[in-house]
Protein backbone atom coordinates (compact mmCIF):
# COMPACT_ATOMS: atom_id res chain seq x y z
CA UNK A 1 0.00 0.00 0.00
CA UNK A 2 1.24 3.42 -0.85
CA UNK A 3 2.16 5.83 1.75
CA UNK A 4 -0.62 8.07 2.74
CA UNK A 5 1.09 11.58 2.63
CA UNK A 6 -2.07 12.98 1.43
CA UNK A 7 -4.55 14.58 3.25
CA UNK A 8 -6.66 12.06 5.78
CA UNK A 9 -10.05 12.05 5.05
CA UNK A 10 -12.93 10.12 7.52
CA UNK A 11 -14.72 9.31 4.07
CA UNK A 12 -14.24 5.98 2.41
CA UNK A 13 -10.81 6.87 1.11
CA UNK A 14 -9.72 4.10 -0.73
CA UNK A 15 -6.08 2.06 -0.66
CA UNK A 16 -4.37 4.68 -2.28
CA UNK A 17 -5.20 6.92 0.96
CA UNK A 18 -4.71 4.40 3.22
CA UNK A 19 -7.98 3.30 3.60
CA UNK A 20 -9.90 0.43 2.79
CA UNK A 21 -9.93 -1.16 -0.62
CA UNK A 22 -12.80 -0.38 -2.56
CA UNK A 23 -14.19 -1.91 -6.18
CA UNK A 24 -11.97 0.24 -8.71
CA UNK A 25 -14.07 2.31 -10.66
CA UNK A 26 -11.43 3.49 -13.37
CA UNK A 27 -11.63 2.48 -17.32
CA UNK A 28 -8.80 0.75 -18.35
CA UNK A 29 -6.64 -0.25 -21.13
CA UNK A 30 -6.93 -3.38 -22.08
CA UNK A 31 -4.52 -4.87 -25.19
CA UNK A 32 -3.96 -1.34 -26.03
CA UNK A 33 -7.29 0.03 -26.25
CA UNK A 34 -9.53 2.04 -23.58
CA UNK A 35 -12.08 -0.64 -22.76
CA UNK A 36 -15.94 0.25 -22.59
CA UNK A 37 -19.30 -0.47 -23.62
CA UNK A 38 -21.33 0.47 -26.81
CA UNK A 39 -25.20 0.41 -27.00
CA UNK A 40 -26.53 -2.54 -29.55
CA UNK A 41 -29.71 0.12 -30.29
CA UNK A 42 -28.26 3.49 -30.15
CA UNK A 43 -24.35 2.95 -30.70
CA UNK A 44 -23.81 5.27 -27.84
CA UNK A 45 -20.05 4.90 -26.40
CA UNK A 46 -20.21 4.54 -22.44
CA UNK A 47 -16.78 4.48 -20.66
CA UNK A 48 -18.43 4.16 -16.77
CA UNK A 49 -19.88 0.98 -16.49
CA UNK A 50 -23.73 1.15 -16.22
CA UNK A 51 -27.18 -0.84 -15.97
CA UNK A 52 -28.11 -0.47 -19.33
CA UNK A 53 -27.83 2.43 -21.88
CA UNK A 54 -27.91 6.03 -20.67
CA UNK A 55 -28.85 7.64 -23.79
CA UNK A 56 -31.60 5.80 -25.15
CA UNK A 57 -32.34 3.68 -21.71
CA UNK A 58 -33.55 1.07 -23.80
CA UNK A 59 -30.32 -0.83 -25.58
CA UNK A 60 -28.36 -3.40 -23.54
CA UNK A 61 -24.52 -2.29 -24.00
CA UNK A 62 -21.98 -4.81 -24.92
CA UNK A 63 -18.41 -4.45 -24.34
CA UNK A 64 -16.67 -2.33 -26.46
CA UNK A 65 -13.34 -0.92 -26.96
CA UNK A 66 -11.82 2.94 -28.10
CA UNK A 67 -9.33 4.59 -29.32
CA UNK A 68 -6.25 4.36 -28.08
CA UNK A 69 -6.65 7.72 -30.49
CA UNK A 70 -8.07 11.00 -28.72
CA UNK A 71 -8.95 14.86 -28.99
CA UNK A 72 -7.85 16.88 -25.47
CA UNK A 73 -11.30 18.21 -24.61
CA UNK A 74 -9.37 19.90 -21.54
CA UNK A 75 -6.26 19.88 -19.83
CA UNK A 76 -4.98 20.79 -16.54
CA UNK A 77 -1.71 20.61 -14.15
CA UNK A 78 -3.06 20.08 -10.63
CA UNK A 79 -0.33 21.50 -7.63
CA UNK A 80 -1.80 19.82 -4.75
CA UNK A 81 -1.31 16.01 -3.59
CA UNK A 82 -3.99 13.82 -4.64
CA UNK A 83 -3.75 10.39 -2.89
CA UNK A 84 -0.22 9.18 -3.97
CA UNK A 85 -0.38 11.74 -6.46
CA UNK A 86 2.26 14.02 -5.94
CA UNK A 87 2.11 18.02 -7.35
CA UNK A 88 2.43 18.87 -9.93
CA UNK A 89 1.14 16.52 -12.16
CA UNK A 90 -1.33 16.67 -15.63
CA UNK A 91 -4.04 15.31 -16.02
CA UNK A 92 -6.74 15.69 -19.61
CA UNK A 93 -10.27 14.76 -20.50
CA UNK A 94 -10.06 13.22 -23.53
CA UNK A 95 -12.34 12.69 -26.52
CA UNK A 96 -11.57 9.29 -28.02
CA UNK A 97 -11.93 8.53 -31.56
CA UNK A 98 -15.33 7.20 -31.77
CA UNK A 99 -15.71 6.86 -28.30
CA UNK A 100 -16.54 8.16 -24.73
CA UNK A 101 -14.81 11.36 -23.05
CA UNK A 102 -12.34 9.57 -19.98
CA UNK A 103 -10.05 11.35 -17.62
CA UNK A 104 -6.67 10.58 -17.78
CA UNK A 105 -2.87 11.10 -16.54
CA UNK A 106 -0.64 12.85 -18.82
CA UNK A 107 3.11 11.78 -18.82
CA UNK A 108 4.29 15.01 -19.18
CA UNK A 109 4.07 17.75 -16.79
CA UNK A 110 2.31 20.53 -19.00
CA UNK A 111 -1.56 21.63 -19.61
CA UNK A 112 -2.33 19.76 -23.25
CA UNK A 113 -3.77 22.59 -25.77
CA UNK A 114 -7.68 22.29 -26.61
CA UNK A 115 -7.92 20.38 -29.43
CA UNK A 116 -4.25 18.59 -29.66
CA UNK A 117 -4.21 15.15 -30.37
CA UNK A 118 -2.68 12.33 -27.93
CA UNK A 119 -2.87 8.65 -27.32
CA UNK A 120 -3.73 6.88 -24.38
CA UNK A 121 -1.75 4.25 -22.94
CA UNK A 122 -1.63 1.64 -19.87
CA UNK A 123 0.81 0.36 -17.50
CA UNK A 124 2.79 1.75 -15.02
CA UNK A 125 3.91 5.28 -16.94
CA UNK A 126 4.73 8.27 -14.92
CA UNK A 127 2.65 11.20 -14.58
CA UNK A 128 4.51 14.05 -12.62
CA UNK A 129 6.62 12.80 -9.77
CA UNK A 130 4.40 9.68 -9.25
CA UNK A 131 4.07 6.69 -11.23
CA UNK A 132 0.56 4.94 -11.48
CA UNK A 133 -0.38 1.87 -10.06
CA UNK A 134 -1.35 -0.49 -13.08
CA UNK A 135 -4.73 0.20 -13.29
CA UNK A 136 -4.14 4.05 -14.70
CA UNK A 137 -4.93 5.68 -17.72
CA UNK A 138 -2.62 7.96 -19.50
CA UNK A 139 -2.29 10.19 -22.31
CA UNK A 140 0.53 10.65 -24.38
CA UNK A 141 0.44 13.39 -26.38
CA UNK A 142 1.04 12.72 -30.25
CA UNK A 143 4.67 12.57 -31.41
CA UNK A 144 6.09 12.23 -27.76
CA UNK A 145 7.42 9.07 -26.20
CA UNK A 146 7.60 6.25 -28.71
CA UNK B 1 -46.79 28.26 -5.81
CA UNK B 2 -49.85 27.66 -4.58
CA UNK B 3 -49.50 29.40 -1.27
CA UNK B 4 -47.71 32.49 -1.27
CA UNK B 5 -44.58 31.34 0.90
CA UNK B 6 -42.93 34.27 3.13
CA UNK B 7 -39.48 33.35 4.31
CA UNK B 8 -39.95 34.80 8.41
CA UNK B 9 -36.37 34.42 9.34
CA UNK B 10 -32.96 33.51 8.32
CA UNK B 11 -29.86 33.30 10.62
CA UNK B 12 -25.99 31.95 10.09
CA UNK B 13 -23.19 31.50 12.20
CA UNK B 14 -19.94 32.82 11.88
CA UNK B 15 -17.48 31.44 8.98
CA UNK B 16 -14.14 30.17 9.82
CA UNK B 17 -12.03 27.28 10.81
CA UNK B 18 -13.79 26.33 14.77
CA UNK B 19 -11.64 23.35 16.25
CA UNK B 20 -13.46 24.35 19.07
CA UNK B 21 -16.69 24.27 18.08
CA UNK B 22 -19.13 21.00 17.00
CA UNK B 23 -21.36 20.64 14.37
CA UNK B 24 -24.08 21.06 17.01
CA UNK B 25 -22.67 24.80 18.29
CA UNK B 26 -22.77 26.06 14.89
CA UNK B 27 -26.25 25.15 13.91
CA UNK B 28 -27.83 26.37 17.09
CA UNK B 29 -26.12 30.02 16.33
CA UNK B 30 -28.13 29.97 13.05
CA UNK B 31 -31.18 28.28 13.97
CA UNK B 32 -31.14 30.83 17.49
CA UNK B 33 -31.07 33.69 15.27
CA UNK B 34 -33.28 32.50 12.73
CA UNK B 35 -36.25 31.75 15.02
CA UNK B 36 -35.65 34.88 16.91
CA UNK B 37 -36.19 36.89 13.70
CA UNK B 38 -38.91 34.63 12.83
CA UNK B 39 -40.59 35.13 16.00
CA UNK B 40 -41.35 31.57 16.77
CA UNK B 41 -40.45 28.83 19.29
CA UNK B 42 -39.85 25.40 18.89
CA UNK B 43 -43.39 24.18 19.17
CA UNK B 44 -43.99 26.42 16.26
CA UNK B 45 -42.02 24.11 14.03
CA UNK B 46 -43.96 21.74 12.12
CA UNK B 47 -40.83 20.11 10.31
CA UNK B 48 -37.22 20.23 9.91
CA UNK B 49 -35.26 19.89 5.94
CA UNK B 50 -31.77 19.65 7.15
CA UNK B 51 -28.49 19.96 4.43
CA UNK B 52 -24.94 18.70 5.29
CA UNK B 53 -22.51 16.34 3.08
CA UNK B 54 -20.03 15.22 5.57
CA UNK B 55 -22.73 15.33 7.94
CA UNK B 56 -21.89 12.91 10.38
CA UNK B 57 -24.74 10.84 10.34
CA UNK B 58 -27.41 11.51 13.03
CA UNK B 59 -26.40 15.33 13.02
CA UNK B 60 -29.86 16.71 12.22
CA UNK B 61 -31.37 14.90 15.23
CA UNK B 62 -28.15 16.10 17.60
CA UNK B 63 -28.84 19.91 16.71
CA UNK B 64 -32.61 19.50 17.71
CA UNK B 65 -31.75 17.63 20.82
CA UNK B 66 -30.86 21.08 22.06
CA UNK B 67 -33.30 23.22 20.51
CA UNK B 68 -36.86 21.42 22.35
CA UNK B 69 -37.69 20.89 18.43
CA UNK B 70 -38.90 16.97 18.32
CA UNK B 71 -41.14 15.01 17.28
CA UNK B 72 -41.83 16.14 13.77
CA UNK B 73 -40.75 14.99 10.46
CA UNK B 74 -36.85 15.83 10.12
CA UNK B 75 -35.88 15.26 6.80
CA UNK B 76 -31.97 15.27 5.63
CA UNK B 77 -30.93 15.74 2.23
CA UNK B 78 -27.32 15.48 0.68
CA UNK B 79 -26.94 17.12 -3.07
CA UNK B 80 -23.49 18.17 -2.65
CA UNK B 81 -22.89 21.72 -2.58
CA UNK B 82 -26.58 22.58 -3.11
CA UNK B 83 -27.47 20.73 -0.22
CA UNK B 84 -28.71 23.41 1.93
CA UNK B 85 -30.65 25.05 -1.03
CA UNK B 86 -32.16 21.98 -1.65
CA UNK B 87 -33.35 21.99 2.41
CA UNK B 88 -34.54 25.40 1.80
CA UNK B 89 -36.16 24.31 -1.47
CA UNK B 90 -38.41 21.33 -0.17
CA UNK B 91 -38.75 23.94 2.96
CA UNK B 92 -40.81 26.33 0.60
CA UNK B 93 -42.64 23.48 -2.00
CA UNK B 94 -43.64 22.18 1.66
CA UNK B 95 -45.05 25.30 2.64
CA UNK B 96 -46.29 26.23 -0.86
CA UNK B 97 -48.55 22.79 -1.17
CA UNK B 98 -49.70 23.00 2.49
CA UNK B 99 -48.23 19.70 3.67
CA UNK B 100 -46.52 21.75 6.68
CA UNK B 101 -47.08 25.25 8.03
CA UNK B 102 -43.87 26.83 9.75
CA UNK B 103 -40.91 24.91 8.38
CA UNK B 104 -37.29 25.32 9.46
CA UNK B 105 -34.56 24.72 7.18
CA UNK B 106 -30.68 24.63 8.25
CA UNK B 107 -27.26 23.30 6.95
CA UNK B 108 -24.22 22.51 8.96
CA UNK B 109 -20.65 20.97 7.66
CA UNK B 110 -17.64 21.05 10.17
CA UNK B 111 -15.19 20.79 7.46
CA UNK B 112 -12.27 21.68 9.58
CA UNK B 113 -12.04 18.83 11.45
CA UNK B 114 -12.48 16.66 7.93
CA UNK B 115 -9.96 17.91 5.82
CA UNK B 116 -6.27 19.21 6.40
CA UNK B 117 -6.40 20.40 2.42
CA UNK B 118 -9.19 20.58 -0.18
CA UNK B 119 -11.77 18.05 -0.23
CA UNK B 120 -10.57 14.64 -1.01
CA UNK B 121 -11.90 12.91 -4.15
CA UNK B 122 -14.19 10.32 -3.48
CA UNK B 123 -12.65 6.47 -4.00
CA UNK B 124 -15.70 5.34 -5.76
CA UNK B 125 -15.83 8.06 -8.54
CA UNK B 126 -13.82 7.41 -11.81
CA UNK B 127 -12.68 10.85 -12.02
CA UNK B 128 -12.23 10.92 -7.91
CA UNK B 129 -10.23 7.27 -8.24
CA UNK B 130 -8.14 8.63 -10.76
CA UNK B 131 -6.74 11.70 -8.67
CA UNK B 132 -8.95 14.47 -10.02
CA UNK B 133 -9.53 17.48 -6.96
CA UNK B 134 -13.05 19.42 -7.16
CA UNK B 135 -10.18 22.14 -8.13
CA UNK B 136 -9.25 20.19 -11.16
CA UNK B 137 -12.63 19.75 -12.48
CA UNK B 138 -13.37 23.00 -12.41
CA UNK B 139 -9.42 24.12 -13.76
CA UNK B 140 -10.16 21.50 -17.00
CA UNK B 141 -13.73 23.86 -17.16
CA UNK B 142 -12.04 27.04 -17.13
CA UNK B 143 -9.12 25.68 -19.80
CA UNK B 144 -11.53 24.64 -21.88
CA UNK B 145 -13.51 27.96 -21.67
CA UNK B 146 -10.12 30.14 -22.50
CA UNK B 147 -9.60 28.68 -25.15
CA UNK B 148 -13.29 28.18 -26.81
CA UNK B 149 -14.15 32.08 -25.99
CA UNK B 150 -10.88 33.67 -26.04
CA UNK B 151 -11.06 35.09 -21.98
CA UNK B 152 -8.19 35.69 -20.30
CA UNK B 153 -6.81 34.90 -16.91
CA UNK B 154 -7.34 38.37 -16.41
CA UNK B 155 -10.74 38.07 -16.69
CA UNK B 156 -11.20 34.98 -14.08
CA UNK B 157 -9.15 36.41 -11.72
CA UNK B 158 -10.97 39.32 -11.21
CA UNK B 159 -13.98 37.80 -9.79
CA UNK B 160 -11.59 36.65 -6.98
CA UNK B 161 -10.74 40.89 -6.42
CA UNK B 162 -14.58 41.64 -6.68
CA UNK B 163 -15.89 39.11 -4.18
CA UNK B 164 -12.74 39.06 -1.77
CA UNK B 165 -13.42 42.94 -1.59
CA UNK B 166 -17.23 42.31 -1.20
CA UNK B 167 -16.29 40.20 1.83
CA UNK B 168 -14.01 42.64 3.35
CA UNK B 169 -17.34 44.08 4.34
CA UNK B 170 -19.10 40.77 5.84
CA UNK B 171 -18.05 40.26 9.22
CA UNK B 172 -19.19 37.00 9.39
CA UNK B 173 -17.14 36.04 5.73
CA UNK B 174 -14.29 33.06 6.32
CA UNK B 175 -11.79 35.51 4.86
CA UNK B 176 -13.44 38.71 5.27
CA UNK B 177 -12.44 39.19 8.88
CA UNK B 178 -9.11 37.73 8.20
CA UNK B 179 -7.99 40.63 5.37
CA UNK B 180 -6.79 43.43 8.05
CA UNK B 181 -5.03 44.83 4.87
CA UNK B 182 -8.49 44.73 3.00
CA UNK B 183 -8.86 42.93 -0.20
CA UNK B 184 -6.10 41.12 -2.72
CA UNK B 185 -5.30 42.68 -5.82
CA UNK B 186 -5.44 41.10 -9.49
CA UNK B 187 -1.45 40.48 -9.23
CA UNK B 188 -2.22 38.98 -5.62
CA UNK B 189 -4.81 36.85 -7.53
CA UNK B 190 -2.72 35.93 -10.08
CA UNK B 191 0.66 35.60 -7.98
CA UNK B 192 -1.23 33.45 -5.21
CA UNK B 193 -0.34 29.70 -5.05
CA UNK B 194 -1.05 27.72 -8.49
CA UNK B 195 -3.51 25.06 -7.30
CA UNK B 196 -4.75 23.56 -10.40
CA UNK B 197 -4.04 25.79 -13.77
CA UNK B 198 -5.24 28.45 -14.62
CA UNK B 199 -6.24 28.97 -11.11
CA UNK B 200 -4.49 30.12 -8.39
CA UNK B 201 -5.26 29.61 -4.48
CA UNK B 202 -7.27 33.18 -3.70
CA UNK B 203 -9.73 31.68 -6.87
CA UNK B 204 -10.45 29.14 -4.63
CA UNK B 205 -13.21 28.69 -1.93
CA UNK B 206 -11.38 27.69 0.83
CA UNK B 207 -12.25 24.82 3.99
CA UNK B 208 -14.89 26.23 6.34
CA UNK B 209 -16.84 25.46 8.96
CA UNK B 210 -20.45 27.24 8.97
CA UNK B 211 -24.04 26.84 9.65
CA UNK B 212 -27.32 28.64 8.49
CA UNK B 213 -30.80 28.13 8.98
CA UNK B 214 -33.96 29.71 7.70
CA UNK B 215 -37.64 29.85 8.76
CA UNK B 216 -40.26 29.44 6.43
CA UNK B 217 -44.22 29.33 6.41
CA UNK B 218 -47.55 31.38 4.31
CA UNK B 219 -46.36 34.93 3.52
CA UNK B 220 -47.11 37.72 5.77
CA UNK B 221 -47.18 41.57 5.69
CA UNK B 222 -43.69 42.43 5.11
CA UNK B 223 -42.02 38.79 4.83
CA UNK B 224 -39.25 38.44 1.79
CA UNK B 225 -41.64 36.37 -0.84
CA UNK B 226 -40.23 33.17 -2.34
CA UNK B 227 -41.36 33.58 -5.55
CA UNK B 228 -40.24 30.24 -7.22
CA UNK B 229 -37.46 27.95 -6.46
CA UNK B 230 -36.68 24.96 -8.73
CA UNK B 231 -34.35 21.91 -7.65
CA UNK B 232 -33.17 19.84 -10.53
CA UNK B 233 -30.64 16.99 -11.00
CA UNK B 234 -27.78 16.54 -13.28
CA UNK B 235 -27.55 14.93 -16.55
CA UNK B 236 -24.91 12.30 -18.24
CA UNK B 237 -22.06 14.82 -19.74
CA UNK B 238 -19.77 13.16 -21.88
CA UNK B 239 -18.33 13.47 -25.29
CA UNK B 240 -21.43 14.27 -26.56
CA UNK B 241 -21.60 17.52 -24.34
CA UNK B 242 -20.19 20.74 -25.93
CA UNK B 243 -20.62 22.84 -23.11
CA UNK B 244 -18.18 22.35 -19.42
CA UNK B 245 -19.29 20.71 -16.48
CA UNK B 246 -21.72 22.69 -14.54
CA UNK B 247 -23.39 24.82 -16.95
CA UNK B 248 -26.33 22.76 -17.97
CA UNK B 249 -28.31 21.78 -14.89
CA UNK B 250 -28.24 25.71 -13.87
CA UNK B 251 -29.94 26.86 -17.04
CA UNK B 252 -32.43 23.56 -16.73
CA UNK B 253 -33.40 25.52 -12.89
CA UNK B 254 -32.65 28.97 -13.77
CA UNK B 255 -35.12 28.48 -16.92
CA UNK B 256 -37.89 26.92 -14.48
CA UNK B 257 -37.32 29.06 -11.88
CA UNK B 258 -37.57 32.52 -14.00
CA UNK B 259 -40.50 31.07 -16.29
CA UNK B 260 -42.54 30.34 -12.97
CA UNK B 261 -41.58 33.71 -11.00
CA UNK B 262 -42.82 35.43 -14.58
CA UNK B 263 -39.31 37.47 -13.99
CA UNK B 264 -36.63 37.78 -16.18
CA UNK B 265 -32.81 37.76 -15.58
CA UNK B 266 -32.67 41.72 -16.06
CA UNK B 267 -35.07 42.22 -13.86
CA UNK B 268 -32.50 41.00 -10.98
CA UNK B 269 -31.08 43.19 -8.35
CA UNK B 270 -29.08 40.94 -6.50
CA UNK B 271 -27.54 37.58 -6.83
CA UNK B 272 -26.20 35.17 -4.49
CA UNK B 273 -24.38 32.44 -6.91
CA UNK B 274 -21.87 29.07 -6.69
CA UNK B 275 -18.35 30.62 -6.80
CA UNK B 276 -16.12 28.05 -5.15
CA UNK B 277 -13.53 28.62 -8.12
CA UNK B 278 -13.96 31.91 -10.36
CA UNK B 279 -15.09 30.22 -13.44
CA UNK B 280 -17.82 29.03 -11.55
CA UNK B 281 -19.70 32.60 -11.26
CA UNK B 282 -18.97 33.45 -14.92
CA UNK B 283 -20.14 30.41 -16.33
CA UNK B 284 -22.95 30.94 -13.67
CA UNK B 285 -23.87 33.96 -14.82
CA UNK B 286 -23.99 32.91 -18.38
CA UNK B 287 -26.33 29.93 -17.57
CA UNK B 288 -28.94 32.45 -15.66
CA UNK B 289 -29.43 34.15 -18.89
CA UNK B 290 -27.34 37.42 -17.02
CA UNK B 291 -25.23 37.87 -20.96
CA UNK B 292 -24.56 35.73 -23.69
CA UNK B 293 -22.25 32.51 -23.70
CA UNK B 294 -18.53 33.82 -23.44
CA UNK B 295 -19.34 37.34 -22.18
CA UNK B 296 -19.63 36.04 -18.53
CA UNK B 297 -15.88 36.74 -18.23
CA UNK B 298 -16.25 40.74 -18.67
CA UNK B 299 -18.92 41.34 -16.24
CA UNK B 300 -16.69 41.63 -13.16
CA UNK B 301 -14.25 43.28 -15.01
CA UNK B 302 -17.15 45.93 -16.10
CA UNK B 303 -18.26 46.52 -12.43
CA UNK B 304 -21.66 45.01 -13.80
CA UNK B 305 -21.70 42.61 -10.95
CA UNK B 306 -19.93 44.02 -8.07
CA UNK B 307 -21.36 46.79 -5.28
CA UNK B 308 -22.42 50.00 -7.16
CA UNK B 309 -22.93 48.00 -10.40
CA UNK B 310 -25.98 47.19 -11.79
CA UNK B 311 -26.45 43.53 -11.13
CA UNK B 312 -23.92 43.07 -8.20
CA UNK B 313 -23.06 39.25 -7.36
CA UNK B 314 -21.94 37.60 -4.48
CA UNK B 315 -22.45 41.01 -2.06
CA UNK B 316 -21.80 38.34 0.95
CA UNK B 317 -18.41 38.04 -0.78
CA UNK B 318 -19.64 34.68 -1.97
CA UNK B 319 -18.02 31.35 -1.40
CA UNK B 320 -14.19 32.65 -2.35
CA UNK B 321 -14.88 34.95 0.75
CA UNK B 322 -17.38 33.83 3.61
CA UNK B 323 -16.50 30.28 2.60
CA UNK B 324 -17.82 27.06 1.64
CA UNK B 325 -19.06 25.22 4.10
CA UNK B 326 -20.91 22.79 1.69
CA UNK B 327 -24.17 22.01 3.25
CA UNK B 328 -24.44 25.12 4.73
CA UNK B 329 -23.80 27.08 1.69
CA UNK B 330 -27.20 27.56 0.24
CA UNK B 331 -29.05 28.99 2.92
CA UNK B 332 -26.10 31.21 3.78
CA UNK B 333 -26.48 32.30 0.05
CA UNK B 334 -30.44 32.82 1.36
CA UNK B 335 -29.38 35.04 4.35
CA UNK B 336 -27.65 37.11 2.22
CA UNK B 337 -30.54 38.14 -0.27
CA UNK B 338 -33.12 38.22 2.05
CA UNK B 339 -30.85 40.48 4.10
CA UNK B 340 -30.30 42.87 1.25
CA UNK B 341 -34.16 42.44 0.44
CA UNK B 342 -35.43 43.82 3.27
CA UNK B 343 -32.74 46.39 3.71
CA UNK B 344 -30.55 45.66 6.81
CA UNK B 345 -27.27 44.66 4.70
CA UNK B 346 -25.61 46.88 6.20
CA UNK B 347 -22.30 48.00 4.77
CA UNK B 348 -22.74 45.57 1.72
CA UNK B 349 -26.25 46.99 1.21
CA UNK B 350 -28.05 47.16 -2.77
CA UNK B 351 -29.59 50.12 -2.30
CA UNK B 352 -33.36 49.97 -3.31
CA UNK B 353 -33.13 45.74 -4.29
CA UNK B 354 -35.91 44.50 -4.61
CA UNK B 355 -35.89 40.87 -6.38
CA UNK B 356 -32.84 38.82 -5.78
CA UNK B 357 -31.72 35.46 -7.04
CA UNK B 358 -29.78 32.14 -5.22
CA UNK B 359 -28.54 29.67 -7.14
CA UNK B 360 -26.14 26.51 -6.28
CA UNK B 361 -24.41 23.78 -7.92
CA UNK B 362 -23.56 20.66 -6.53
CA UNK B 363 -20.55 18.41 -8.07
CA UNK B 364 -19.29 16.33 -9.15
CA UNK B 365 -20.27 12.88 -9.56
CA UNK B 366 -17.83 11.82 -12.86
CA UNK B 367 -20.38 11.28 -16.05
CA UNK B 368 -22.80 13.75 -14.79
CA UNK B 369 -22.98 17.72 -15.66
CA UNK B 370 -23.84 17.77 -12.12
CA UNK B 371 -25.34 16.44 -9.00
CA UNK B 372 -27.49 18.87 -8.29
CA UNK B 373 -28.46 22.59 -9.16
CA UNK B 374 -31.19 24.77 -7.47
CA UNK B 375 -32.04 28.53 -8.60
CA UNK B 376 -34.84 30.58 -6.46
CA UNK B 377 -36.02 34.10 -6.91
CA UNK B 378 -36.90 36.24 -4.19
CA UNK B 379 -38.60 39.33 -3.55
CA UNK B 380 -39.56 42.23 -0.77
CA UNK B 381 -43.17 42.71 -0.31
CA UNK B 382 -44.62 43.52 -3.24
CA UNK B 383 -47.48 45.52 -1.10
CA UNK B 384 -44.59 47.32 0.95
ZN1 LIG C 1 -28.68 3.32 -26.45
Amino acid sequence: MTAASAPISKRRAGEALGGLAVADPRPRIVDGRVAGWRCGACGHAVAQESPWCPNCSAGALTPASFGPGGTVWAGTVVHLPVGHWKPPFALASVDLDDGPRVLAHVTETRVLPVGSRVRLVGGTQESGASAGDGNDVFVEPEGSGS
Amino acid sequence: MTRPVGVWGVGTSHFGRFPDQRVETLAWEAIGEAMTAAGVTADDIDAVFVGTVFGPPGVAIRVLRGTGIGGVPVVTIEAACASGTAAFHEAAQAVASGRYGTVLAFGVEHLSSLFTGAIVPEATDADGAAGLPLPGLYALGAQRYLAVHGATVEQLAQVAVKNKAHGVRNPRAHLGRASSSGAPSLDEVLASKMIAEPLTLLQCCPTTDGAAAAVLGRARAGDVRVLSSALVSGRPWDQRSDEIWGVAPVRRAADEAFSAAGVEAEDVDVLEVHDAFTIGEIVTLEALGLCKPGEGAELAVSGHTALGGRQPVNPSGGLLSRGHPLGATGLAQLAEIVWQLRGVAGDRQVPGARIGLVETLGGAASGMDGNAAVVALLSSDPSS
